[in-house]
């Protein structure tokens, strides 16, 4: 659709803490239902282990862009900016800089009344996606 | 659109509610507390959001959801045909009740905090979805702003429950062909109205392959 760019966001769910009961898997089943999407950008969680790696979208999604996930929201610690930086490195394997777009996994409160983070950490993890961009736009760009 | 921008900074969408806002909700589900009260709160804590956002340096903003019940549930507000149910009011309803507490419990997921917008009807749009979202936040940021709807295959899985559903369509597909339209004529008000970028939100879907039992229904 021309005017307006639309994204698919997935993740494993994000209503607990727990990382253990979350789903856990690679976007590898899920690319025969991707691929013929008519989007402009698969807004993907990839803070967490639990969603494989990158090469499984790089190599079959790669003509669209990537809202890459760089902060788990779930966690109290904050990603280091050279963590969000070797990340999306990685991902430059198969995007350009202008596919590539650095986000959150998930929302940090998608459920009212169990939000997974309080707004102190949510904060510094936006200063360090933002840290991050800043450090590859130099690099890159 | 395609502008030259490189590693565009934003986030999925939500943001952790406030205490007051969360009484506020509450009290306006139940009936207590009016529309417009609780409007003004919720956009307060929007504008602060916002803010942060601002000031963190993020290039595409987001609202935080902060008028919603969850990512989807909120849809109970604006379609008609609906009903937001808790999963604990759900329970008189699942085929296998004992099943359906074990997976809540094993997956920590609790039956009182998770909502889910149960089809009671013939589904169609009362009020935008998100249209008034769009030109709340073009008053508050010059910045490129994203809105988040739930996607339609979220919205199909979550919306069937066959007991309460049956009544109104006789299937899965004709209630989806209801729900992609509304979503699609949201999508192109927001288009017109000058919105910069939509995502639809589609966790279910890996837990369509990924969950050990392919019909698991968590109602996430």
């Amino acid at each position: 659709m021309d005017g307006i760019r639309i994204g698919v966001h997935i993740c494993r769910g994000n209503w607990s803490k727990q990382e253990e009961v979350l789903l856990k898997g690679d976007y590898a089943r899920l690319l025969p239902a991707l691929e013929p999407m008519k989007i402009d950008q698969f807004v993907l969680e990839y803070a967490t282990p639990r969603a494989g790696d990158i090469d499984v979208v790089g190599k079959r999604l790669s003509d669209r862009e990537l809202g890459l996930g760089v902060v788990n929201p779930r966690t109290d610690e904050v990603e280091s900016v050279e963590t969000i930086v070797a990340k999306a490195e990685k991902a430059l394997e198969y995007y350009r800089p202008e596919q590539l777009f650095l986000n959150t996994d998930c929302g940090f409160g998608c459920f009212s009344s169990r939000s997974v983070n309080v707004e102190e950490v949510a904060y510094k993890k936006l200063c360090a996606i933002v840290e991050a961009a800043k450090c590859l736009r130099k690099r890159y760009c | 659109m395609r502008e030259n921008k490189t590693f565009q900074t934003t986030q999925v969408g939500s943001w952790p509610r406030s205490k007051e806002l969360l009484k506020m909700l509450r009290g306006y589900q139940k009936g207590t507390v009016s529309r417009a009260d609780f409007t003004a709160v919720a956009e307060n804590e929007i504008r602060r959001t916002v803010a942060l956002q601002e000031q963190a340096g993020l290039d595409i903003v987001v609202d935080g959801e902060h008028r919603r019940e969850s990512f989807y549930a909120f849809i109970t507000e604006k379609v008609a045909g609906t009903k937001l149910m808790s999963l604990a009011d759900m329970l008189d309803f699942v085929e296998n009740k004992a099943e359906f507490e074990e997976m809540l419990r094993t997956m920590d997921m609790p039956a009182s905090a998770v909502k889910n917008p149960t089809c009671i009807g013939k589904l169609s749009r009362r009020e935008p979805l998100a249209l008034g979202d769009l030109h709340f936040l073009r008053t508050i940021t010059a910045k490129p702003v994203k809105i988040t709807l739930p996607g339609p295959y979220l919205l199909t899985r979550s919306m069937w429950v066959g007991a309460l559903t049956r009544k109104a369509y006789r299937n899965h597909q004709k209630m989806a062909d209801d729900i992609v339209r509304i979503l699609r004529d949201e999508l192109l008000d927001l288009r017109d109205a000058g919105c910069d970028f939509v995502q639809f939100d589609e966790p279910v879907l890996t837990e369509v392959v990924m969950s050990e039992d392919c019909e698991r229904r968590t109602f996430m």
